[in-house]
């Protein structure tokens, strides 16, 4: 039975509420060995091994990042940013049942609140699942963020 | 009022005006960015003719080109017609600016070639005087263009001094000996004075404080350690590791050098980083990321990859410079103390190679390039009692 798109939401839903309840750990057991978590730069369509991104992690780099917000030392998120994400526009690409792959897009409207200052993003993000497994683990996202091309302030928090 | 510059600046001491009041932000827009030579692009931004970058020099908009026989040229961005910017675009490749607002048209060397209606202006229209406007010097080094608003004043090189050396090891780096960027600029911005970025760019006393979080233990024992020397260097400022370990290829933190070239430029690692002051309490980092020639592509991308987690907007390190340098604005506000401590290494630095150098942990290096900020303030504070 192929997959709803009510299903994809259930899951984007509770990606989004695991980041801004901060359990990054939990959030980071989403993703395959494999995961790539990608911000690009200066627009959505560059070659990251041509062109420098905002964040281009595996899973080690991805680990790295949290063990810094947990390690009581990093000063940026003292306190931490409380971010709300709003996720729409959910579309599913495509399905492949034989080898569980399945690619979504969406909007993500993010509010970011820090040291008095309300900071608004948005991005069109770009999902790569594999489903064979229950949860599904995330092999690919792509966060698209429509300032990328310009100054960013301070982004110490999870995109 | 005219601030008293001469009293801003002690030894030791900094006055905190010199990174609050907005007045001091107008002279240094006149006195520093229109007097220095100020960084504005690599020549590998613009590598084809007919390719160009637009930037700043201060509050000037200008635009970096390279004309078809691969000269470079710094123009004014600004229609002399009635003054928009006549090229927005960022990067790009063209041998003609056109303004839209009356189509006057500039080729790249910003000659006016059009003129719509031209009978319209009378017979002592002169449009060989009404090109764009040149920017008074352009010069480079290593391939780093730098524009000089003003005709008089040292070369390129002998304002750099001694800084060309270690421009030359930054190069050499790369086995062409030439400089590679990878495309693209990360981008940042705070809402702090310019110069915690020239201060924290050769500031080893800060790494394993600030970023606790991020430092790996072996590079925080040896910055614990203390290897290595800061320079005072021509005006410029210089964090020397190279006694730790040559500039690495991987440009991992174990050795090589920082450079805070005044007032604009620092490059460290794999990274050039333009600072752009935009007020007095609001800056802008662009950053370029340099690839080498001769290395696997592992490796360069091992350069890129490393330098998106720690530096950037959302990098590990740099996060905790530029929230560091907001909380310092904000302290700052406060009448009730009046000086910042710049003491460190006083009593224990001394001249070597010709330069003042202090240990590795000292700010000798931020006093130099405090004294050059006063001599070009100086300037300003005596023009302007001439004035008066
Ligand atoms: S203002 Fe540029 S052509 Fe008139
Ligand atoms: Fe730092």
């Amino acid at each position: 039975m192929s997959i709803s798109r009510s299903q994809v939401e259930d899951f984007l839903y509770m990606e989004a509420r695991l980041l801004d309840s901060q359990m990054f750990e939990q959030w980071m057991d989403l993703f395959s060995d494999d995961a790539v978590y990608w911000v690009p730069a200066g627009r959505d369509d560059i070659d990251p091994s041509r062109h420098v991104s905002i964040i281009h992690d595996d899973k080690e780099s991805m680990a790295k990042r949290v063990k810094r917000l947990r390690s009581g030392f990093a000063f940026a998120q003292d306190p931490a940013s409380r971010v709300h994400r709003l996720i729409s526009n959910v579309r599913i690409l495509s399905e492949d049942q034989a080898s569980g792959a399945l690619e979504v897009t969406c909007m993500m409207l993010l509010v970011e609140l820090a040291r008095k200052r309300q900071t608004v993003h948005t991005a069109f993000c770009e999902f790569s699942f594999d489903t064979r497994k229950d949860p599904w683990s995330i092999r690919r996202k792509k966060v698209n963020l429509l300032r990328n091309g310009e100054v960013l302030e301070s982004t110490p928090f999870l995109i | 009022m005219i601030p008293n510059i001469d009293e801003l600046i002690q030894n030791d001491l900094i006055h905190r005006s010199v990174y609050t009041d907005p007045k001091i932000f107008d002279l240094e827009m006149e006195y520093i960015f229109n007097k220095c030579w100020v960084y504005v692009g690599h020549v590998a931004e613009i590598p084809e003719p007919g390719d160009y970058k637009t930037t700043f020099i201060g509050r000037n908009p200008v635009i970096l080109s390279r004309l078809s026989d691969g000269e470079i040229t710094l123009l004014i961005n600004r229609c002399r017609h009635r003054g928009p910017i006549v090229c927005q675009h960022e990067y790009g490749n063209s041998k003609h600016f056109r303004c839209p607002y009356h189509s006057w048209t500039y080729d790249n060397s910003g000659k006016l070639v059009g003129v719509p209606m031209p009978q319209g202006y009378g017979s002592t229209f002169d449009r060989d005087r009404l090109g764009l406007a040149k920017v008074a010097r352009v010069a480079q080094y290593q391939g780093f263009v730098f524009g000089c608003m003003t005709e008089d004043g040292p070369s390129l090189e002998e304002y750099l001094g001694g800084i060309t050396r270690f421009l030359d090891a930054y190069a050499a780096v790369s086995a062409s000996g030439k400089i590679e960027l990878f495309e693209g600029v990360q981008k940042c911005g705070y809402n702090g004075n310019w110069k915690y970025q020239l201060e924290n760019g050769v500031d080893p006393y800060h790494v394993g404080a600030l970023h606790l979080s991020a430092v790996t233990p072996e590079a925080m024992k040896i910055y614990r350690q203390g290897v290595g020397c800061v320079i005072a260097m021509d005006g410029h400022g210089v964090t020397d590791h190279t006694d730790w370990g040559p500039m690495p290829a991987d440009a991992g933190l174990s050795g090589g050098f920082n450079l805070v070239i005044f007032p604009n430029l620092i490059v460290l690692r794999s990274q050039i980083r333009t600072v752009r002051p935009i007020a007095v309490d609001r800056t802008e980092i662009y950053t370029n990321v340099v690839r080498l020639s001769g290395v696997p592509e592992e490796v360069n991308i091992k350069r890129m990859r490393d330098q998106e987690l720690e530096f950037g907007a959302a990098g590990t390190f740099f996060t905790d410079d530029l929230e560091i340098f907001e909380r310092t604005q904000e302290g700052l506000q406060s009448g009730a103390v009046e000086w910042l401590v710049f003491a460190r290494g006083l009593d224990r630095e001394e001249v070597k190679g010709g330069y003042m150098t202090g240990a590795m942990s000292d700010e000798t290096q931020h006093r130099g390039m405090y004294q050059n900020w006063k001599r070009h303030m100086m300037a300003a504070a005596s023009s302007l009692m001439a004035a008066e």
